[in-house]
C-alpha cells in the first residue's frame, strides 16, 4: 500500500472511529453507573438523526403518519445538531423512567433490565417507522454551509482529498471527549457521578441524590447517541428506523474492547475499530462488518475485562 | 374446524416452532447462562437443510420425501451441536452480560458470512426449497412430535441428576463446583443441547418457509425469543413453551384484531401498522410486572394440587 492510500484510509478510519467513540462514550457512561448495557442506545442514536434532520427543515416521505410533513423553521446544521441531540437526550431520560427506574425500585435481576431496554428499543424503532416510514433520508446538500466539499491534504500530483464532513466529525469528537473528560474529573457533577458509579448505596447515604445523577447520566449518554446519529446521518444518510440497531451492536464491540465502563477505553476502542475497518482490504470489504465482532470475540476470550477494564471480582 | 386449520395452519405451525426456539434459549438458561446464540444455530440448521435439499437431495416433481427431511434434521442437529461445543468451551468461561455479548458477536459473524458466501446464495438467499407436505398445517406431522419429544426430554431432564446439576450451577456456580459438580461440563452440555434443538428447528423451518436467507436468525430474532422465555417464565420449561407460542402469535393476533368491524379507523390502522410498538411496550411492562415470568414453578405446583388447596 503506498503512502497516499495509507494516509487516506488512516484519515477515513479516524473519522469513522470518532463517531464510534462518541457513541460508545454514551454506552459506557450508563454501564459505569448502573452496570447494565442500555440496548435502547442504538434506537436513540437513530432518533437523534431524525430529530436533527427534521429541525433542518427536512421533509418526510409518503409513508407513515407524518407523510409530507415538515417543521416550518429551517435551522442551520450546527443549531439543529445541538437541539436534535438534546431531544434525543430527553428521550433517553424517558427510557430511564419507563424501562429502568421501575426495575431498579424492585431490585430486579439485571438481566430483566437488559430485556426491558431491548423492549424500549423495539418500541422506539417501530414508532419511528409508524411516523415517518422506512425510507432512507438524505441530509440537505448544504448541510455544512459554504465549506468546500473536500479538502486536499496532498500535493498537486499526490492528492489526498478528505471530505469536509469527516473533518467536522473528527473535530466534534475531540471537543466532546475533552469536554466530557473535564466534566467527569473536575466538576462536582463528575465527582458525584464517580461516587455513584463506585457504590450507589453508600453515596446515597452520604447525601448524594443518586436518582438525579442516574437521570443526568442518561441524558448525557443519550445526547451523545443523538449526536453520533446525526453525524453519521449527515455523512452518509439515515438508513431507516433500524439504522441504529447494527450500529448499537458495533458499539458493544467498541466498549468491550476498551473495557466496559471505561471512558478512555471507549475512545481508544472507537478509534481502533474505526481504523481496523478502514484498513480491511477492498477484496474483503464485504466482511468488514464481521471484523469488529471477530475482534470482540477474541478480546472476550483473551481479556474479558477489555483494555482498560477492571478485573472482574468474583463474589464468593 | 377444517377451515380453521387451513386459515390458521401457518400460524399454528409457526407457534410450535417458536415454542421450540424458546426451549433452545431456555436450555443454557437452566445453568444460568444468558446466551443469544440460538438464532445463529437456527440459521445454520436452515442453511444446511436448504443447501442439501436444493443440491444434494435434488428431486424432480412430487413432494420432498420425509426420510430425507429427517436425515437433514439429524445432520443439522449434529453440525450445530459440534459448533456448539466448539464455541461453548471457550465462550462459557464468560458470565452474564459478557457471555450475552460474545454470543451476539457469534451470531453477527455467522450472519455476515451467510451474506457473502456463494454457497448460501448471498443476500438473496436460497429459493424454492422443496416441500415435504402439501399444506402448511400438514407440517404438524413433524413439528408436533418434535415439540412433544423436546418437552418430554426437558420434563425428564429437570428431574434427573443432570437437571439437578444444572439447577445447582444456576443457583450458585461456586458452591456447585465445591460439592463436586463440574460446571464447565454441564454448562457446555446445556449450551450444546440448545444448539442442537435450534439447528433441528432451523432445518424444518427452511422447508416450511420455502426460502432461507440471512434475515433468518438475526439479533432481532434473538431478542424475541429471549423475551418469550423471560416473560413466559424462565424457571420452568413450560413457561418457555407458552412464551414462545404467545410471542410468535402476538403480532399476527394484533393484525387480526385490526380487521374487527366497527373499530375507529385510527385504532385499526395502529393495530395493523403499529403492532410492533405494542410488542415492544409489552416487553417493557412484562419485565416490570412479571419479573419471574407468567408461568412459575409455584404456579404449576398450585395447578397440580388443584382443588385440595383451593378449598
Amino acid at each position: 500500500m503506498d503512502l497516499t492510500l495509507f494516509l487516506q484510509q488512516f484519515l477515513n478510519g479516524l473519522s469513522i472511529g470518532s463517531v464510534y467513540a462518541i457513541f460508545a462514550l454514551g454506552y459506557t457512561l450508563v454501564f459505569s453507573i448502573l452496570g447494565i448495557i442500555n440496548f435502547a442506545h442504538g434506537a436513540v442514536f437513530t432518533l437523534g438523526a431524525y430529530f436533527t434532520y427534521a429541525l433542518m427543515g427536512g421533509a418526510f416521505g409518503f409513508n407513515g403518519l407524518l407523510a409530507n410533513a415538515r417543521i416550518p423553521v429551517q435551522l442551520p446544521f450546527a443549531v439543529a445538531l445541538i437541539l436534535g441531540s438534546t431531544l434525543a437526550g430527553l428521550v433517553g431520560v424517558m427510557v430511564e423512567r419507563v424501562a429502568f427506574l421501575p426495575l431498579r425500585r424492585r431490585n430486579s435481576d439485571p438481566l430483566l433490565t437488559v430485556v426491558s431496554s431491548l423492549g424500549a428499543a423495539v418500541a422506539i424503532a417501530n414508532i419511528i417507522q409508524y411516523l415517518v416510514g422506512a425510507e432512507i433520508y438524505t441530509f440537505p446538500a448544504n448541510t455544512y454551509g459554504n465549506l468546500p466539499a473536500a479538502i486536499n491534504f496532498g500535493t498537486a500530483d499526490q492528492q489526498i482529498p478528505i471530505r469536509t464532513v469527516q473533518i467536522v466529525i473528527f473535530v466534534v469528537a475531540v471537543a466532546i471527549v475533552s469536554l466530557l473528560t473535564y466534566l467527569i474529573n473536575f466538576t462536582k457533577f463528575g465527582k458525584a457521578m464517580q461516587a455513584v458509579a463506585e457504590d450507589a448505596t453508600t453515596s446515597s447515604l452520604l447525601g448524594i441524590d443518586t436518582d438525579r445523577y442516574i437521570v443526568l447520566t442518561f441524558f448525557v449518554s443519550s445526547f451523545l447517541a443523538g449526536l453520533a446519529g446525526s453525524l453519521v446521518g449527515s455523512s452518509v444518510s439515515i438508513a431507516g428506523p433500524y439504522f441504529g440497531i447494527a450500529f448499537g451492536l458495533k458499539g458493544l464491540a467498541v466498549i468491550v474492547l476498551g473495557g466496559l465502563g471505561s471512558i478512555p477505553g471507549a475512545v481508544l476502542g472507537g478509534f481502533m475499530i474505526g481504523l481496523v475497518e478502514a484498513f480491511v482490504p477492498g477484496d474483503f470489504s464485504a466482511y468488514k462488518d464481521a471484523v469488529a465482532f471477530a475482534i470482540l470475540f477474541v478480546m472476550l476470550l483473551v481479556r474479558p475485562q477489555g483494555l482498560f477494564g477492571r478485573r472482574l471480582i468474583e463474589k464468593v | 374446524m377444517g377451515t380453521f386449520f387451513t386459515t390458521y395452519g401457518f400460524l399454528i405451525v409457526s407457534m410450535l416452532l417458536g415454542a421450540m426456539l424458546g426451549l433452545s434459549l431456555y436450555l443454557p438458561l437452566m445453568t444460568g447462562q444468558l446466551s443469544l446464540a440460538s438464532p445463529g444455530f437456527y440459521a445454520l440448521g436452515g442453511y444446511i437443510a436448504a443447501i442439501l435439499s436444493t443440491t444434494v437431495f435434488q428431486q424432480t416433481g412430487g413432494l420432498f420425501p420425509l426420510p430425507l427431511l429427517l436425515v437433514e434434521m439429524i445432520i443439522a442437529g449434529a453440525v450445530s451441536g459440534l459448533l456448539g461445543i466448539l464455541v461453548g468451551v471457550p465462550a462459557l468461561r464468560l458470565r452474564g452480560i459478557y457471555l450475552a455479548i460474545a454470543t451476539i458477536a457469534f451470531v453477527e459473524i455467522l450472519r455476515v458470512l451467510s451474506l457473502n458466501l456463494d454457497i448460501t446464495g448471498g443476500a438473496v438467499g436460497i429459493f424454492g426449497i422443496p416441500q415435504p407436505f402439501g399444506t402448511p398445517i400438514d407440517y404438524l406431522w413433524i413439528v408436533l412430535p418434535l415439540l412433544l419429544v423436546s418437552m418430554a426430554i426437558l420434563y425428564r431432564l429437570e428431574r434427573i441428576r443432570v437437571g439437578r446439576a444444572f439447577a445447582a450451577i444456576r443457583a450458585d456456580e461456586l458452591a456447585a463446583d465445591a460439592i463436586g459438580i463440574n460446571p464447565t461440563f454441564y454448562k457446555v452440555l446445556a449450551f450444546t443441547l440448545g444448539a442442537i434443538l435450534a439447528g433441528v428447528v432451523g432445518a424444518v423451518s427452511a422447508h416450511f418457509l420455502n426460502t432461507w436467507n440471512a434475515r433468518q436468525g438475526t439479533f432481532d430474532a434473538g431478542i424475541i425469543y429471549l423475551t418469550s422465555v423471560l416473560i413466559g417464565g424462565s424457571r420452568t420449561f413450560v413457561g418457555s413453551v407458552l412464551g414462545g407460542m404467545v410471542f410468535t402469535a402476538l403480532p399476527e393476533v394484533l393484525r387480526g384484531m385490526a380487521t374487527i368491524q366497527g373499530l375507529p379507523v385510527w385504532l385499526a390502522q395502529f393495530l395493523r401498522d403499529g403492532r410492533l410498538i405494542i410488542f415492544g411496550l409489552l416487553i417493557v411492562v412484562g419485565t416490570i410486572f412479571f419479573p419471574q415470568g407468567l408461568v412459575t414453578p409455584e404456579l404449576l405446583k398450585r395447578w397440580r394440587k388443584g382443588d385440595r388447596t383451593s378449598v
